[in-house]
């Protein structure tokens, strides 16, 4: 087995964020990221498409981070920006919203679900997130930039969340959540932290390199694939 | 006095780093928020297990030694790091070496701190 590619896939840079992708990108690759997707949220976008950096090696994904609280018009928006994207995001943080992300398989990754009292997430939920294909996304933002009691309230959410994922067979994403540069932090950093706050190594490394690995396979389909199950083969690939 | 042998001496591992910053730091400074970032993440018993010690720093490259058994606590303390005197900064870290001489042969010698510019990617 070769060495792991590491990618972050919730990273967010101008407007929406405060540094340029161009910034956030060299950084990323200075860390020994082989890419991260630009996920901004759905009610900060700029005007025009911004154009992706790109360089040897390391790629930056277009994605997107859904800001809605109406589960039809939340449904709506994935619709409409699913063809566009690379990486389709949900800002889960009710319970409604929360449902109508896990219940799209269009959707790739569920962020931040807790709200009020609960993790966010429950037996009903993670069982639907599994079948639908959601990873369900670890953010570290929040956890390095609190302290004390707010901290201990998300490590356990996490942890709650954790427990459900290992049941059901949830996928998680281990992301960044970046908004500025000195929110990145290195891979190696990034899987220290997730196992000190519970995953086992193998789970960490998971959620940060085949996840995502995985979620880039199902939206960008090889040439020859018409839909899920049909694909035109080449002549010499049929033996 | 006679040396302890290396097989009787506490076994260390020397985690050399680079700080970006968005003003340069002093080590007392950096020293202070990195105990109260692990005493804050780990607590004050695992952290007092860590063992950490920052052995030398300067222009934004330093090392820092921990427990063999504690590389991994250490560096998640390290990452949790967010500020130094108010103004935002993050640790890198660059490798992990059981020899100040290793750690500082092959990662520090000609090692350029990273300057947040967008210069390596073209647009």
């Amino acid at each position: 087995m070769g060495k792991p590619k590491f990618y972050d896939f919730c990273v967010h840079a101008a407007p929406d964020g405060e540094n340029t992708v161009g910034e956030m990108a060299s950084l990323a690759r200075h860390f020994g990221y082989s890419g991260f997707a630009l996920t901004n949220h759905s009610d900060k976008l700029p005007k025009t498409r911004p154009l992706l950096p790109e360089a040897d090696g390391f790629e930056v994904f277009r994605g997107i981070e859904l800001v809605e609280e109406n589960p039809s018009k939340l449904h709506g928006m994935i619709g409409k920006f699913r063809s566009n994207v690379d990486v389709l995001i949900v800002h889960g943080g009710s319970e409604a919203v929360n449902r109508a992300a896990v219940e799209n398989p269009r959707v790739d990754i569920l962020n931040h679900p807790s709200f009020d009292r609960s993790s966010g997430l429950n037996q009903v939920l993670a069982k639907a997130a599994a079948e639908n294909g959601v990873a369900i996304g670890l953010n570290l933002r929040p956890l390095l930039h609190s302290r004390g009691s707010r901290r201990i309230r998300l490590l356990s959410d996490l942890g709650a969340n954790l427990d459900l994922a290992r049941k059901y067979d949830v996928s998680l994403a281990l992301t960044s959540d970046a908004m500025s540069c000195f929110d990145l932090r290195a891979p190696r950093e990034m899987l220290a932290l997730a196992e000190v706050c519970g995953l086992e190594e193998s789970e960490a490394l998971e959620a940060l390199s085949t996840v995502p690995e995985r979620i880039l396979a199902k939206n960008r389909p090889g040439p020859g694939i018409i839909r899920e199950g049909v694909e035109v083969l080449e002549e010499e690939d049929f033996f | 006095m006679k040396r302890l042998m290396p097989s009787l001496r506490a076994k260390k591992r020397y985690l050399p780093f680079e700080l970006i910053s968005e003003e340069p730091a002093s080590r007392s400074d950096l020293v202070r928020e990195i105990m109260a970032s692990a005493a804050s993440l780990l607590g004050d018993v695992t952290a007092s297990e860590c063992d950490i010690k920052v052995l030398g720093f300067e222009e934004g490259k330093g090392i820092i030694h921990c427990s063999h058994i504690k590389v991994k606590e250490t560096r998640a303390a390290m990452a949790a790091l967010t500020r130094i005197n108010g103004k935002r900064a993050t640790l890198h870290v660059l490798g992990s070496s059981g020899t100040v001489k290793r750690a500082t042969e092959k990662f520090l010698a000609n090692y350029e701190p990273f300057e947040p510019k967008a210069e390596n990617v073209q647009e």
